[in-house]
């Protein structure tokens, strides 16, 4: 891979992670789901290390459709999880791009650090790695699979409403 | 501890209600400490999750915390984490495998079955003549322990019913649901979820045989045609209608079973067994051991869920356990694992383990709004503008067989009732 390409995807994969984590913030969330290709998955462990996500409990395992059911449910008057809604604000910091898949994808490693407030709650404080897959489709990048790992992804939680 | 007699307990509970001073109270607490999960089996693990000798899990049983181990000759044994000599928690590890457990402090070592290995200058000690094999000096163990289809649950207290006494007449719905194990075996496999609130145990508990709350506390998992989310593969029995097509809740019309020393059980919201798919090939392995008739019959799940007071329950449609773990008045833990039925196809595990995350993760669809419950009852009840929380439903209606098992039909709320009854009675015996 050229210098200059590398720094191209660079430049690319740490907009798309930042405007990710932006439309998130701003519960722009049918925005948030146009990023991920149809056959993506969002996927957030359940344990440090745990190999994969179909033989041991996850926080969250979404396909694309599971992903749109989630959004239905947090636009859903009677999500009473999030009557008041939560705030958040995060903070993403790239560390890595790279693992070029043929010339059509790559890998971006990214830490983050995600602050939560719902009124009448405490404030609350999750920090993570998230790992993309992205793809090239024509001009646009998209996620293609998303892994959301928690420092503390094996704790017990009070309940989680947003993904990370 | 303020002493709380039976007449204070007695006027806490009536028949359609209950003080909401039970939620609140930390000295009621204490007492459910003592008098309920000192004195009742309570679960402690699978066999499975300690499979080699060595294997430890730790947990509580209550407040007290406990280590499973699997000791070098296979027993299986439940002991105190504590250290025989100045009191320390011994084992901090969640679980892993060890030849001994050794405390921190002064080092004093045990064998995987609280026996005393050594200490360090043991010598000097035993020249004036203590004796180290007296049991004073091992972790003591918990005073019973038994297990059922690898289930172990231990008791704090010598005396009282066995494990399968204690479960009586819900015992039966437990066997059926290991039966639907192709090998007739089950293990925990696949982790566990874990979710905590604000809030007492009791409304966990409570929740388990509420079939009232599903419309309004899960209303955003209704899609517009009266469906929830779809949570299973296959062609048929893979959805729960919530309203049919005149719009009527059918969602409510399940029933409530309850057997004597608080258990109950509620019916399935799956009125059709699972079919198509992996299903056929994990109906012929049935099939095979069963018969087809029997097959069919494990296959229509009758029940939703299996509740044994005080704090186990049986996720019969989803094949996982629920544990529930109070840490204060107003805390409470809960830990969802899912269960592998042996000799079932993979794909039927990794199904239920998918279904599982949408349902009883901390950040599922369902469970995610019955914290946000949980809560907001908790705050409700720390209110003393009404002294009383009601579970008159279905009073009326509810009928008690001759071998006092009790059914309530849509709505009931005898769950709840009987609970109440069966936590009255334990908390009054001195």
């Amino acid at each position: 891979m050229t210098a200059a390409r590398k720094r191209d995807d660079v430049a690319a994969a740490s907009a798309l992670i930042t405007l990710e984590g932006r439309l998130l913030d701003e519960k722009r969330f049918e925005a948030w789901l146009d990023l991920y290709t149809e056959d993506a998955v969002y996927w957030a462990p359940a344990a440090i290390d745990q190999p994969d996500p179909d033989n041991h409990v996850s926080l969250f395992y979404d396909d694309k459709p599971t992903m749109r059911l989630r959004v239905g449910r947090l636009r859903h008057p009677e999500i009473h999880v999030q009557t008041p809604a939560s705030r958040t604000c995060r903070l993403i910091s790239i560390l890595e791009v790279g693992g070029d898949q043929g010339g059509d994808g790559y890998k971006a490693i990214s830490n983050f650090i995600l602050v939560e407030y719902r009124p009448g709650f405490e404030q609350r404080l999750y920090a993570g790695t998230y790992e993309h897959r992205l793809v090239r489709k024509g001009n646009d990048l998209k996620i293609s699979w998303k892994k959301a790992t928690l420092i503390n992804c094996d704790a017990a939680f009070p309940a989680i409403a947003l993904p990370f | 501890m303020a002493a709380i007699g039976t007449q204070e307990l007695q006027s806490l509970v009536k028949p359609d209600r209950i003080h909401r001073r039970v939620f609140v109270d930390p000295a009621i607490f204490d007492l459910e400490m003592a008098r309920i999960f000192g004195r009742m089996w309570i679960y402690v693990g699978h066999e499975s999750q300690i499979r080699k000798p060595g294997d430890f899990l730790c947990t509580r049983i209550g407040r007290e915390p406990v280590i499973l181990s699997r000791h070098a000759d296979g027993s299986v044994h439940v002991l105190h984490n504590r250290c025989a000599h100045r009191g320390s928690k011994v084992v901090t590890q969640e679980c892993g495998n060890t030849k001994r457990f050794q405390c921190m402090y002064h080092g004093w070592t045990y064998h995987t079955d609280g026996r005393l290995a050594g200490l360090p200058m043991q010598a000097e000690e035993e020249k004036d003549g203590f004796d180290f094999s007296a049991p004073d000096f091992g972790m003591r163990p918990v005073a019973r322990c038994q297990s059922h289809h690898g289930f172990v649950f231990a008791n704090l207290s010598p005396s009282g019913p066995s494990l399968v006494e204690a479960m009586g007449e819900a015992r039966h719905a437990f066997d059926e649901f290991v039966a639907a194990a192709p090998d007739g075996e089950v293990e925990l496999a696949g982790g566990c979820h874990r979710y905590e609130y604000r809030g007492n145990w009791k409304h966990q508990l409570e929740n388990l045989t509420d079939t009232y709350h599903t419309v309004a506390t899960h209303a955003s998992t209704v899609a517009p045609d009266g469906t929830q989310f779809k949570r299973r593969t296959g062609t048929k029995g893979t959805d729960v209608q919530f309203y049919d097509r005149e719009k009527r809740p059918v969602i409510l019309d399940v029933g409530v079973t309850v057997y004597p020393g608080g258990h109950s059980s509620t019916e399935s919201l799956f009125p059709e067994g699972q079919s198509g798919g992996v299903w056929e090939e994990y109906r012929a392995l049935l099939a095979a051991r069963h018969g087809i008739e029997r097959a069919n019959e494990l296959l229509t799940q009758k029940i939703h869920n299996l509740t044994l007071f005080p704090s186990f329950d049986l996720l019969v449609v989803q094949n996982a356990i629920r544990v529930i773990l109070p840490i204060g008045v107003d805390r409470t833990e809960v830990r969802i694992y899912p269960v592998r039925l042996k000799g079932a196809p993979e794909a039927v595990f990794q199904e239920q383990v998918r279904y599982v995350n949408l349902t009883h993760s901390a950040s599922s669809f369902v469970q995610s709004d019955d914290l946000e419950a949980f809560r907001r009852q908790q705050e409700g009840v720390e209110s003393d503008a009404q002294e009383w929380c009601l579970a008159t439903r279905g009073q009326k209606r509810e009928r008690y067989d001759n071998r006092h098992v009790g059914h309530g039909d849509k709505t009931t709320e005898i769950g709840q009732r009987h609970q109440h009854q069966a936590w009255l009675d334990l908390m009054c015996a001195e």
